[in-house]
């Protein structure tokens, strides 16, 4: 016990040792937000933003106001979605606005890369749904806001190539919960059933380069 | 944690069953978020979820591998960097007949008790190094002089880390240095040294006297890589690549003197067999691949180990440990389900010093039949939870090695085992967990019946195991 209570204060005699190139210390503001990036956000959202498992959305060629709008309703507790409350509120509780801006400039700044791609019939009812919407479901085209190339605009985020897995849940968030306040996305996605979700979501994941 | 103090508790939680059922109803009416966590959690602010698949233990997540070798330094230093953490527990064995005195053949058997408690210290101390230290309290530790259950508290799992990581969008390379008491428990995807359960499985339920102890919760034996936990102080370096290549070195020794603290080396019977000769190599190298939900990793793992016959005599006859291994592990992570999948196998190769086996040397000490022996170790666990709320888990869990008629004592003269053990369980809150386990045994020391020469059968021991875990 004495080696560890030793070692422990040894420890702590180092703890004021910082190493601002390759932190991984979220609470320092002095640590630039590309440190960030990489030590931290790259463990789910990749070094380049084009994240591998759909469990995280796809950060690159993203909007940098949307980003910034993200990480500040992830700081404020404002979005609380599950995505948002289990990874990113704690990740984000004690950045700057300074890192906030850093990073959505990160990110927004990286080349989206294509995603996987689905079958012919989900890309047409997808497409549809993408330019023409459903009126009789009230729901509008998503390009008239996201975007003829689905890049988004400003507070709109990018959807193109976004991963299906993520937009269908990020659907029903809008539809059935309170977590996402502030967007038109309810009004429009209330009507909306789960295959409409899945064909829009699997037409934007593969969103065609050529579109 | 001794003496009147562990009275006090033993008292306190003599009444498990309230006290858990209460503990259980308040907690499960608080909110699950917002509330302050065990320590990692609270240092970076994230769900257990987060590193732990389906928020369960022991397995990770691939971020949650980053995070154990990244040297625990993501995230934010925690003001009050501890965490305490305990189980109460129930076994009871299928069968207690043969027994003249149950109750000193199987102690506690089939009493929900509270059986173990840890406090954690464990986090982010510099930008480059971190902690996982877990201090035990069990409180039926070994019977005393006067036939009475004595506590203890003891270094339970030690990582102590030193990290960086090279990281640009060409390379990702993260390097460390760790300083532990087990082989593999610096190890992130813990498929070749982890328990199969969740909780410590410590409970008094022991064997009838004259075969080999219980509680029967794991096989009787196991080659030393899986064995030297609390009993070896070593240092490892490794390095992993671009998320692809693991590799890890180091050396072990006696957790003795300067390293007391990472254990105990068990004491002086001549077949303990766990205390370390000089510096011990351990090794392992993992290939890792991460696709759309999906994670798979294929590895190797050795070590090579020399110990005393006798643990306190630094000049006893010595056996020797050649270990290699493969493992490997799936993963499926896509909220709600995550399913994992691990499987590992040990081959183990023992030589000894003429002295422990050789009839005719004039120091023959009589500890085996032959010069050499074998064991072969194979595990494998399947999990599947949801919602990070419920799950299942099937592991499986056997020995094989060669016949010694003095080192395994039964009539079979082989450790020859094998375990199945469904498991089912519920996380009501994030930290806290109840389970179910039944270990089911169709092989014990190398017979499905009368394995002991008095008429006990493999099944007789199969365990029923309830638990509650919780940590704050």
């Amino acid at each position: 016990m004495k080696e560890i209570c030793f070692a422990s204060v040894a420890m702590l005699a180092l703890a004021g040792c910082t190493n601002l190139e390759r932190s991984r210390d979220l609470a320092n503001p002095d640590i630039n937000p590309e440190v960030t990036a990489l030590q931290v956000c790259s463990n789910c959202h990749g070094v380049d933003g084009n994240s591998v498992s759909p469990n995280f959305p796809r950060l690159a060629g993203q909007q940098e106001a949307y980003l910034v709008a993200q990480l500040e309703g992830f700081r404020s507790h404002h979005r609380s979605d599950p995505a948002g409350y289990e990874y990113m509120w704690g990740i984000s509780r004690s950045l700057t606005d300074g890192q906030i801006k850093g990073l959505a400039e990160y990110f927004s700044r990286q080349t989206a890369k294509a995603n996987i791609a689905t079958t012919e019939p989900q890309m047409a009812a997808g497409r549809k749904i993408f330019e023409q919407g459903i009126p009789e479901k009230e729901t509008a085209p998503c390009f008239a806001c996201h975007g003829a190339n689905a890049e988004g605009m400003g507070a709109f985020p990018r959807l193109a190539g976004q991963h299906e897995d993520y937009l269908v849940k990020q659907l029903h968030v809008f539809q059935e919960t309170e977590g996402r306040p502030g967007t038109p996305m309810k009004q429009i996605t209330h009507l909306l059933s789960h295959d409409d979700m899945v064909n829009v979501a699997g037409f934007l994941q593969a969103f065609p380069a050529s579109h | 944690m001794q003496g009147p103090m562990a009275q006090r508790i033993a008292r306190v939680f003599g009444k498990s069953w309230v006290v858990i059922t209460v503990s259980i109803a308040v907690l499960t009416l608080l909110p699950a978020d917002g509330w302050a966590l065990p320590l990692f959690a609270r240092q970076t602010g994230q769900n257990c979820l987060a590193c732990h698949a389906g928020g369960q233990f022991p397995e990770l997540t691939p971020y949650g591998r980053k995070f154990k070798l990244t040297g625990y330094t993501m995230g934010e230093r925690a003001t009050v960097p501890l965490a305490v953490m305990g189980v109460a527990s129930s076994a009871k064995v299928a069968s207690t007949a043969g027994s003249s005195d149950i109750e000193a053949d199987f102690p506690h058997n089939g009493r929900f008790e509270f059986t173990t408690a840890s406090v954690l210290c464990c986090g982010k101390i510099t930008d480059n190094i971190g902690t996982f230290i877990q201090w035990t309290w069990d409180r039926f530790d070994h019977l005393n002089d006067q036939g009475s259950w004595v506590s203890k508290s003891h270094a339970d799992q030690i990582d102590l880390r030193y990290a960086d990581r090279f990281i640009d969008k060409n390379q990702d390379l993260i390097v460390g240095l760790s300083l532990n008491n087990n082989p593999g428990v610096a190890d992130v995807w813990n498929t070749h040294n982890s328990a199969f359960t969740p909780v410590p499985t410590y409970v008094p339920v022991s064997n009838p006297s004259g075969n080999a102890g219980g509680p029967f919760v794991d096989v009787p034996a196991m080659p030393i890589i899986q064995s030297l936990g609390q009993a070896s102080a070593g240092a490892t370096a490794y390095a992993f690549w671009n998320n692809t290549i693991y590799g890890e070195f180091g050396l072990y020794k006696a957790a003795d003197k300067a390293f007391s603290a990472f254990g105990e080396v068990p004491a002086g019977e001549i077949d303990s067999f766990l205390r370390l000769k000089g510096l011990n190599p351990y090794w392992r190298l993992a290939l890792n691949h991460d696709w759309g939900a999906n994670s798979a990793m294929v590895g190797l793992h050795g070590m090579r180990a020399e110990t005393y016959s006798d643990a306190e005599d630094m000049s006893s006859p010595t056996a020797r440990f050649t270990n290699y291994g493969i493992d490997g592990q799936y993963q499926y992570i896509l909220d709600p389900h995550v399913v994992t999948a691990m499987f590992s196998y040990t081959h183990e190769k023992q030589r000894y010093a003429d002295a422990l086996w050789n009839t005719s040397n004039p120091e023959y000490l009589g500890a085996f039949a032959n010069s050499s022996n074998t064991l072969d170790y194979v595990r494998a666990k399947l999990t599947y939870v949801y919602r990070a709320k419920y799950g299942a888990a099937l592991a499986y869990s056997s020995i094989r090695g060669s016949s010694d008629s003095i080192l395994y004592s039964n009539p079979a003269a082989v450790p020859n085992s094998r375990l199945w053990a469904p498991e089912v369980f519920w996380n009501p809150v994030q930290y806290v967990r109840v389970g179910v386990q039944y270990f089911m045994w169709n092989q014990y020391l190398g017979a499905k019946s009368n394995y002991d020469g008095n008429g006990r059968n493999a099944k007789d021991n199969n365990t029923l195991f309830l638990y509650v875990w919780a940590a704050y």
